[in-house]
């Protein structure tokens, strides 16, 4: 059970004592929810899965994630829902459907925070959101964005928001927090685009200056809507420091389907999997591992997926695995680098496949 | 009505046309003209360097040869009962490049203007065709220049219920979306509307005969009815059913013999890894008796308990195949439905599918063809025979 894994702090194991956990966790889910979710137990059925077989985590089937925005995926009893998360799709696609008990949702949170705390400590410190109040007015039905605001909120001591319901600068807002919280260490939390569109490029335009040096900003949701503007990683970090003076950069990589397991940035730059979570590399010609430093398909395993069919997904990402055990910052465990959204395929595509409704 | 045609992007001919084409006389069935423009324009097609690498320019070219044309003509027995019906707007499909190019022929022997919307997708193949066409029509065929327009414009319902307005024939080649987009278009009240919608297709092989038989050739001919297109041609197998007696051998090599020419050259994207691999999983979630069972990416199988058309809903190019071991013909009955279009044959007699289809009054199952030739190009496609379809038979009394 994931109680096992509380015993240990999240980067405390190397790659054999992990894999012993998790595998027999990961096991554990495949046939939980084999029982639970007819569809889950087709796709098992479809690969042809022989649990004997499994000796260890990458031997488990890798589900499509995909999937969860077509299929109502869940293995508990609907009225166990205790919230649906869904992605934060762009407009027009299909966004994936997640749904938690409150067992899943609790250990979401409680992992999001043991993986925090071994970077800025186990101290609840105030957190700076750079997002509207409104990402969670609904708490039944949010986004993933939602999810990480709630998440991190939990962990904090106290937390505002600095955009107002249009998504402008609320300066008084950020005026008082910093008069408040400014002089000790603090969280800005938003994603990355939104923390440069409308955090950074507002605070351009005004006179006044903002110190957040002792904050920690922790950004995620993926670079390709700055890549498509040209900022590059580093250019993003030098404008920041220069313009807020924050010099402590948390980025992370983590998805909707996985909620809570992120994989955080160390102080190298390389994001980590904790001991709740791995990362396979699958090579696209036939989903075989591909060895550390060769890019491939990401594959996400994680222990809290309770009350859906999410513990073993194959990501539409592609990522290199740097190192095991032996990043500099002296975590344990993989760590890795994304190297974003796999292309879509320039292919002759009749306008109605399968494959485009979801693209 | 006037249009902005600063929106529309001309290939071949220009607004002027368009506007005047209510005024352009028709042409007989089969003119001299017409024959005479497309066997230059066969001419022209092989002459330019560009064309080498497209095998489908070059399939093209051959098929509008004079003796090619004179050859169609020939099956024909009521040529001069027949001209053409006007203005005839084609919608072309982005799956296939050439595929507007018959299309167009087929209606300019018919006697019509054509008019052709190409897809937004660029293609090399319809760029070499349209400047052979452009080069002809400026210089040795000035005359039909009234008689060909090739656009381009964004997504524009504008424009193409203008064009629909003063239309005579609409084809539209596309998926159920895009004909239902532009069928809510009305049409002249004298029109006629022809489409070709997403359809399925499938391979049907005699493993006893599949095994007397040259593998490596068989594989190059299936590798063009499915690679070559990405598998995503209406014609490319998607089913590959198996009889006789030796399935498990004759299917080994099959498999084999094909995987040698993809690894070697078909390139394929990582994202269409997971494609395939989801469409599979998406399949068996949905319904019982699949099981994939290829282990690489470049060619996925997943083997059919039963055989049902239901799992085309989960259909995906870039080489996904499901296959069924029958044990008589008639069991490929069930998928013969509205949506299947062609069946590709080896070793298996086509009087024994046609009488199967006659037999069952089935609603699918448009083509025969022999396994290898799905790509064939011909003027009788889904069910229509496209040249007289978009003709005007004149009735008199002889």
């Amino acid at each position: 059970m994931i109680d096992d894994f509380y015993a240990y702090s999240p980067y405390e194991l190397d790659a054999a004592a992990k894999s012993r956990l998790l595998t027999g966790e990961l096991k554990r889910l495949t046939a939980f929810h084999r029982e639970h979710s007819p569809e889950y137990a087709g796709f098992l059925r479809t690969v042809g899965y022989d649990e004997d077989k499994v000796e260890k985590a990458s031997d488990i089937p890798f589900f499509p994630v995909r999937m969860f925005k077509e299929f109502d995926l869940i293995s508990i009893d609907r009225s166990e829902v205790f919230k649906t998360l869904t992605s934060s799709g762009t407009t027009g696609q299909s966004v994936s459907k997640i749904f938690l008990d409150k067992q899943t949702a609790l250990s979401q949170q409680k992992v999001m925070a043991r993986i925090l705390g071994d970077f800025w400590g186990k101290k609840r410190i105030p957190l700076l959101v750079i997002d509207t109040p409104a990402v969670l007015r609904d708490r039944k039905m949010f986004t993933a964005r939602g999810a990480a605001v709630l998440g991190l909120s939990v962990i904090a001591r106290d937390t505002v928001y600095v955009l107002n319901d249009d998504m402008s600068l609320n300066t008084d807002r950020l005026r008082e927090f910093l008069e408040k919280y400014g002089s000790q260490p603090f969280t800005v939390f938003g994603f990355t685009f939104m923390v440069w569109q409308h955090f950074y490029k507002e605070l351009l335009k005004t006179d006044e200056r903002f110190d957040l040096s002792q904050a920690f900003l922790m950004t995620g949701g993926g670079w390709k809507k700055l890549v498509d503007s040209a900022v590059s990683h580093s250019e993003f970090k030098r404008c920041i420091t220069e313009t807020t003076g924050i010099t402590h950069f948390l980025d992370h990589y983590g998805m909707a389907e996985q909620t809570g397991c992120i994989y955080a940035e160390c102080e190298c730059g390389h994001l980590h999997a904790s001991i709740y979570s791995d990362v396979f590399i699958r090579d696209p010609e036939d989903f075989s591992l591909c060895p550390n430093g060769t890019k491939g398909i990401i594959q996400v395993v994680s222990a809290l997926p309770g009350s859906y069919p999410g513990h073993s997904l194959l990501t539409e990402d592609e990522g290199i695995i740097l190192g095991e055990d032996d990043c500099p910052c002296g975590r344990k465990g993989k760590y890795i680098e994304i190297l974003g959204r796999m292309k879509s395929a320039e292919i002759r595509g009749c306008s109605d496949t399968y494959a485009d409704k979801f693209r | 009505m006037q249009i902005n045609s600063d929106k529309i992007e001309f290939l071949v001919g220009n607004a002027e046309v368009l506007e005047k084409s209510a005024e352009t006389p028709v042409l007989p069935m089969f003119s001299e003209q017409m024959k005479s423009f497309l066997s230059d324009l066969s001419r022209e097609l092989f002459a330019d360097p560009r064309s080498k690498g497209y095998k489908d320019v070059l399939s093209y070219a051959y098929w509008i040869r004079s003796s090619s044309l004179q050859q169609a003509e020939s099956r024909h027995n009521d040529v001069d009962m027949r001209l053409g019906r006007g203005l005839a707007l084609h919608i072309a499909p982005s799956n296939v490049p050439v595929n507007f190019a018959v299309s167009m022929t087929s209606s300019a022997l018919a006697g019509n203007i054509s008019v052709v919307r190409l897809s937004s997708k660029q293609f090399v193949q319809a760029d070499i065709i349209c400047s052979a066409m452009e080069r002809l029509l400026t210089s040795s065929h000035t005359a039909l220049r009234t008689y060909f327009c090739i656009i381009r414009y964004p997504h524009d319902p504008e424009i193409t219920g203008w064009l629909s307005s003063m239309c005579d024939i609409r084809i539209i080649w596309g998926g159920d979306r895009t004909i239902n987009e532009v069928r809510a278009l009305p049409l002249p009240t004298r029109a006629i509307e022809m489409t070709f919608a997403d359809r399925f297709s499938a391979a049907v092989i005699n493993s006893d005969e599949y095994l007397v038989q040259d593998s490596k050739k068989v594989a190059e001919g299936f590798y063009t009815d499915t690679y070559y297109t990405d598998q995503n041609a209406c014609s490319s197998p998607r089913f590959v059913i198996w009889t006789g007696n030796s399935v498990p051998e004759a299917r080994e090599r099959f498999w084999e013999a094909l995987a040698e020419l993809v690894d070697r050259d078909y390139d394929m994207q990582p994202l269409q890894a997971v494609d395939k691999y989801t469409a599979v999983c998406a399949a068996g979630m949905s319904m019982d008796g699949i099981k994939l069972i290829s282990s690489g990416n470049r060619i996925v199988r997943a083997e059919l308990e039963r055989l049902t058309p239901d799992v085309m809903k989960f259909k995906t190019g870039g080489g996904l195949f499901f296959e069924y071991t029958a044990s008589s013909l008639e069991e490929i009955v069930p998928i013969l439905t509205k949506q299947c279009q062609t069946l590709s044959l080896l070793g298996i007699s086509v009087k024994d599918v046609k009488e199967l289809v006659f037999r069952n009054g089935v609603r699918g199952c448009d083509r025969i063809v022999p396994l290898g030739q799905t790509m064939g190009l011909e003027f009788i496609w889904d069910g229509f025979r496209m040249i007289e379809t978009m003709t005007r038979y004149m009735y008199y009394d002889k």
